[in-house]
């Protein structure tokens, strides 16, 4: 259950509309984790314009790399609402089903789907993740031999980004939308949650009948 | 030093970010710097700290605790000096701040039940943030309205953010505003 009011477009202020219209060019939808930040606007519009850079591909990294770095962060936070948006949107991007399970734990390390570079931005997001202030030496060694100063910035700060959105939407309860009824998640099938709360969630909306059948 | 490059003179893509930087803080932070190499990620980040740094639906000293428990309760460094310089600036006192540490804040005379609600959100959404229950929101609404607690949530959350990428990129920043806030 959401903890605050979603928004809807038409009480939605201008700016906090203009928000929404670019979510919606870009998404193809309104997602619930903008409606809930129509609560103020004026947090709104800065907040989703750092997602609005990270969503699409460069200005340095590849929008697949990313999203690789979303799937990984997201998912040792337990987030069931990013991790099932994003492996639909690497789906899209052209991230095959199998290159997404071994991003688990640390399989990616070993899998013929994933390039030394990849593996190198993995292990330092789940550093980043865990406690940035054990990265090891040889870890930033083997980014910096595939990434420039401007990738490694944009790099941290997709991490970053998606540590703040997975846990501001799920500390607010902001719930899947209809249209991902049905969906099993990749990842969670791979890997339960560790979080007993996130395996509840999981739960629930595995529960939920298929969109097209309500 | 960070492990990326900072950049102290901006390039004409970073003029206007750096200007806005300098006109908030009173000069361009190092993590603002810190980010130059990348113009569109420096912008986007500096316009969102711009926004969260300073009065809002709470006040800004409030808002500066909870930005200081959230770095408690997420293990960060970066930057917590100057946050508690400047709560101090904005007229927190010394031994408020002081019990900000571990569990003081649960019974400490400095802090109100509206405080003490907050602090239970930030401690709990770092340690499971999909575990925030009833026992946790009934007593924020007691307190607060919609608009409060989105940002809040918001400022919990950015500097869980900002935590995490100023250690990362191994910025320190121990004054951030060097004009003066109040």
């Amino acid at each position: 259950m959401a903890r605050l009011p979603y928004i809807e477009m038409e009480d939605a202020d201008p700016v906090t509309k203009q928000v929404y219209e670019d979510a919606i060019a870009r998404f193809e939808m309104l997602l619930n984790i903008f409606k809930i930040t129509g609560n103020a606007p004026e947090i709104a519009e800065p907040m989703w314009e750092i997602y609005f850079q990270i969503l699409q591909e460069g200005p340095t990294l590849t929008w697949i790399d990313k999203e690789l770095l979303i799937l990984k962060s997201t998912k040792m936070g337990d987030c069931l609402y990013c991790v099932t948006q994003h492996e639909a949107v690497s789906a899209r991007l052209g991230v095959s089903e199998g290159k997404q399970r071994d991003i688990v734990g640390v399989e990616y390390r070993k899998s013929p789907h994933y390039t030394p570079a990849e593996v190198a931005i993995l292990d330092l997001c789940a550093h980043v993740v865990v406690d940035p202030e054990k990265i090891p030496a040889e870890v930033w060694a083997r980014v910096k031999e595939h990434y420039d100063d401007a990738q490694i910035v944009e790099i941290v700060a997709t991490i970053g980004a998606y540590l703040q959105v997975s846990k501001f939407g799920d500390s607010l309860g902001v719930q899947l939308e209809e249209v991902w009824h049905g969906h099993e998640p990749i990842l969670f099938a791979e890997e339960p949650p560790t979080s007993k709360a996130s395996q509840h969630h999981l739960d629930h909306f595995l529960a939920q009948a298929p969109a097209s059948q309500e | 030093m960070p492990v990326v490059a900072t950049i102290e003179t901006p390039t004409t893509e970073l003029a206007e970010t750096y200007a806005k930087a300098e006109a908030h803080f009173g000069h361009v932070p190092n993590f603002v710097k810190a980010l130059g190499t990348n113009p569109a990620f420096c912008k986007a980040l500096t316009d969102f700290l711009v926004q969260a740094l300073g009065e809002g639906r709470n006040s800004w000293a409030f808002k500066e605790l909870i930005i200081l428990k959230t770095l408690r309760a997420t293990g960060a460094y970066y930057s917590y000096g100057a946050h508690e310089k400047l709560a101090m600036e904005l007229g927190v006192p010394a031994d408020k701040l002081g019990d900000l540490n571990h569990s003081l804040w649960r019974t400490s005379p400095h802090y109100t039940d509206a405080e003490r609600a907050v602090f239970e959100l930030v401690e709990q959404t770092a340690v499971d943030a999909n575990d925030v229950g009833d026992d946790i929101w009934n007593p924020l609404y007691e307190h607060y309205d919609a608009g409060q607690l989105l940002e809040i949530a918001s400022v919990i959350n950015t500097f869980i953010n900002i935590g995490r990428m100023g250690d990362t990129l191994g910025v320190s920043d121990p004054v951030l505003f060097s004009k003066p806030v109040t």
